[in-house]
């Protein structure tokens, strides 16, 4: 196991990544850092998007048609996922930031990762039953 | 994974992270998580689909709570990535003056976007009537 995994240098980089030889701790670790790209990403390109608003109901409308396809919905799903797992995950940084939970880590992320799979799997159906 | 002084088991700011921004990161957390479940819930499972169509979202904003909250959304939401992005930043050890321009791009980037992001939604809020 190399302990030197989650320290930073631009070599690093995929390190952060990396799956191989993590506990609890790493794959938190892992699953916050990805999600939080994914969602700042998506935040900038959502916003950009929303501008459509600003013109009328034919660019916008014509553009949620566009996305109203499997693929998409697809993306919008891994969107909606990590923003439930970034924000559950979340609840436990805080949590632990103010003193609480700090020797039950473990057991936090597992409980919350499971709520997060729930909801996952609520927003799934809906998504693509709607 | 062995826990090592330079990976803490409990949050605290980074080396070359000022204590405030930390806070601001964690406190927003919090206030972002209400605000998202309702932003996915409004936006998934109102009505039949959803907000999904351009007069449902000016329906929508025509109670000027709306508006505000989406405000408010934005405002946390720019602040804590980019001050995320950031955390990430100093975690590849860039060297201080570059992290000066990121630094002063990142406020730039996140002031503009506010900006641009509350005219969109009183915008969107005005074609209500």
């Amino acid at each position: 196991m190399d302990p030197k995994h989650n320290q930073p240098s631009p070599i690093n980089f995929w390190k952060w990544f990396n799956p191989i030889g993590r506990q609890a701790g790493g794959w938190a670790f892992i699953l916050n850092r990805i999600t939080a790209l994914g969602l700042t990403f998506y935040l900038f390109l959502h916003l950009l998007v929303l501008g459509q608003l600003a013109i009328g109901p034919e660019g916008y409308n014509g553009f949620v048609a566009l996305m109203r396809n499997p693929i998409a919905i697809a993306g919008e799903m891994l969107v909606v996922a990590a923003g439930i797992i970034h924000g559950l995950n979340g609840v436990r940084i805080v949590l632990t930031t103010f003193g609480v939970g700090v020797t039950r880590q473990k057991q936090l992320f597992y409980s919350l990762m499971t709520a997060a799979v729930i909801a996952i799997i609520v927003f799934g159906v809906r998504m693509f039953t709607a | 994974m062995t826990q090592n002084s330079a990976a803490p088991s409990v949050s605290a700011p980074k080396s070359g992270e000022n204590t405030w921004l930390w806070l601001i990161k964690i406190v927003t957390g919090p206030l972002l998580l209400i605000l998202v479940i309702v932003h996915l819930i409004v936006n998934h499972f109102i009505g039949e689909t959803g907000l999904l169509t351009y007069a449902d979202i000016v329906a929508y904003y025509r109670n000027p709570l709306i508006p505000a909250m989406e405000i408010t959304f934005l405002a946390a939401v720019v602040t804590h990535s980019l001050i995320g992005l950031r955390g990430i930043v100093l975690d590849l050890k860039p060297a201080r003056n570059i992290l000066k321009i990121i630094d002063w791009a990142m406020v730039i980037f996140g002031v503009s976007t506010v900006i641009y992001g509350t005219w969109l939604a009183l915008t969107i809020a005005s074609k209500g009537g």
